[in-house]
């Protein structure tokens, strides 16, 4: 009994946090409920008798991930959702309407396994969630997952500088052969987007120039 | 009388649906990263419920690569939003509507 008021708490916590962090304008309220949502689901599954999972849940998702998303919040300044008029009018509706037939197909499947004989049992001398059975699986019998997952972090290393890097700079090796620089200008600066005048340099100094002016001006469209 | 199973699964069900309603009602790309985070965890949820009632630990194991892949799709996510931002200075998806930066 006291085992399902927690759940009742911490499913409403969940819940609660989670159509909040929906309805919020702002993104960095909706993360603050999105931390909310992730420390609920670390209780629950410190209740389905798995610790170590509950720790890996608060020390990735709600420390690293979302630290991660309040930073670039703050880094791009996002001011809230202005409530313009909506292009896509039908979409709201066919959300919700999507959403109720979502539930509905799962409380249709959740009542027939809800007749079989699946009350959780007492997790008391199982050593399924602790951290020793974990190690033991990663290591044997799941390695091969495991290395492919290290391959993956190794990926996203190396595009997340990618994406991050400064496009239109010149490279430090970068030489101008005279008057073979014929390019458009979109290719020179990428925030010329759309502008297909051609840019003709002659040095390798007239084209930084040249990008740096553009940077400039760049800078001042931003103001 | 504990929690059945089930309820965990409803619980994972909602919450999934309320990521599902968000991704399609937000405009914001970052609240629409966040509404995709929360479905991750709806899954996590199921994986670890059923990982209970097994007693098998290959659920938790599961969770623990879903956990990896959230962690790098949150690294390059991000970064391609700081990439759109600054060629658009909108993170807008209606502003966002070509491949091209």
């Amino acid at each position: 009994m006291f085992t399902a008021l927690l759940f009742i708490i911490f499913a409403g916590l969940a819940v609660g946090c989670a159509v909040s962090m929906v309805v919020q304008r702002n993104p960095l309220y909706s993360a603050i409920s999105l931390i909310g949502v992730f420390i609920a689901l670390a209780s629950l599954y410190v209740m389905l008798a798995a610790p170590f999972m509950a720790a890996v849940q608060v020390i990735v998702y709600a420390g690293a991930i979302m630290v991660l998303v309040v930073f670039v919040i703050m880094l791009l300044n996002v001011e809230e959702e202005e409530r313009r008029k909506v292009r896509l009018r039908y979409l709201l509706p066919t959300g919700v309407v999507l959403a109720a037939v979502l539930i509905a197909e799962a409380f249709f499947i959740l009542y027939f396994v809800g007749n079989a004989d699946a009350t959780l049992r007492d997790p008391a001398g199982s050593n399924v969630g602790l951290t020793a059975s974990i190690g033991t699986g990663l290591f044997t019998k799941y390695l091969m997952p495991f290395e492919i997952t290290s391959i993956l972090l190794l990926m996203a290393i190396v595009g997340a500088m990618t994406l991050a890097r400064r496009a239109a700079l010149l490279s430090p090796g970068a030489r101008v052969i005279p008057g073979a620089q014929v390019l458009p200008r979109h290719l020179v600066n990428p925030r010329a987007v759309g502008d297909a005048t051609e840019v003709v340099t002659h040095t390798t100094a007239q084209a930084a120039a040249l990008i740096g002016e553009q940077e400039t001006e760049g800078a001042s469209e931003k103001e | 009388m504990g929690p059945h199973l089930s309820w965990y699964l409803a619980l994972s069900a909602v919450l999934f649906t309320i990521g599902v309603v968000g991704v399609v009602v937000k405009r914001n790309v970052i609240s629409m990263f966040m509404c995709i985070e929360l479905m991750l965890n709806a899954v996590n949820l199921t994986f670890i419920a059923f990982s209970s009632y097994f007693r098998d630990v290959t659920g938790q194991l599961f969770v623990f690569i879903v956990m990896t892949v959230a962690a790098a799709e949150a690294a390059v996510g991000l970064g391609i939003i700081i990439a759109i931002f600054r060629n658009r200075e909108s993170l807008d998806v209606d502003d966002a509507n070509i491949l091209k930066l």
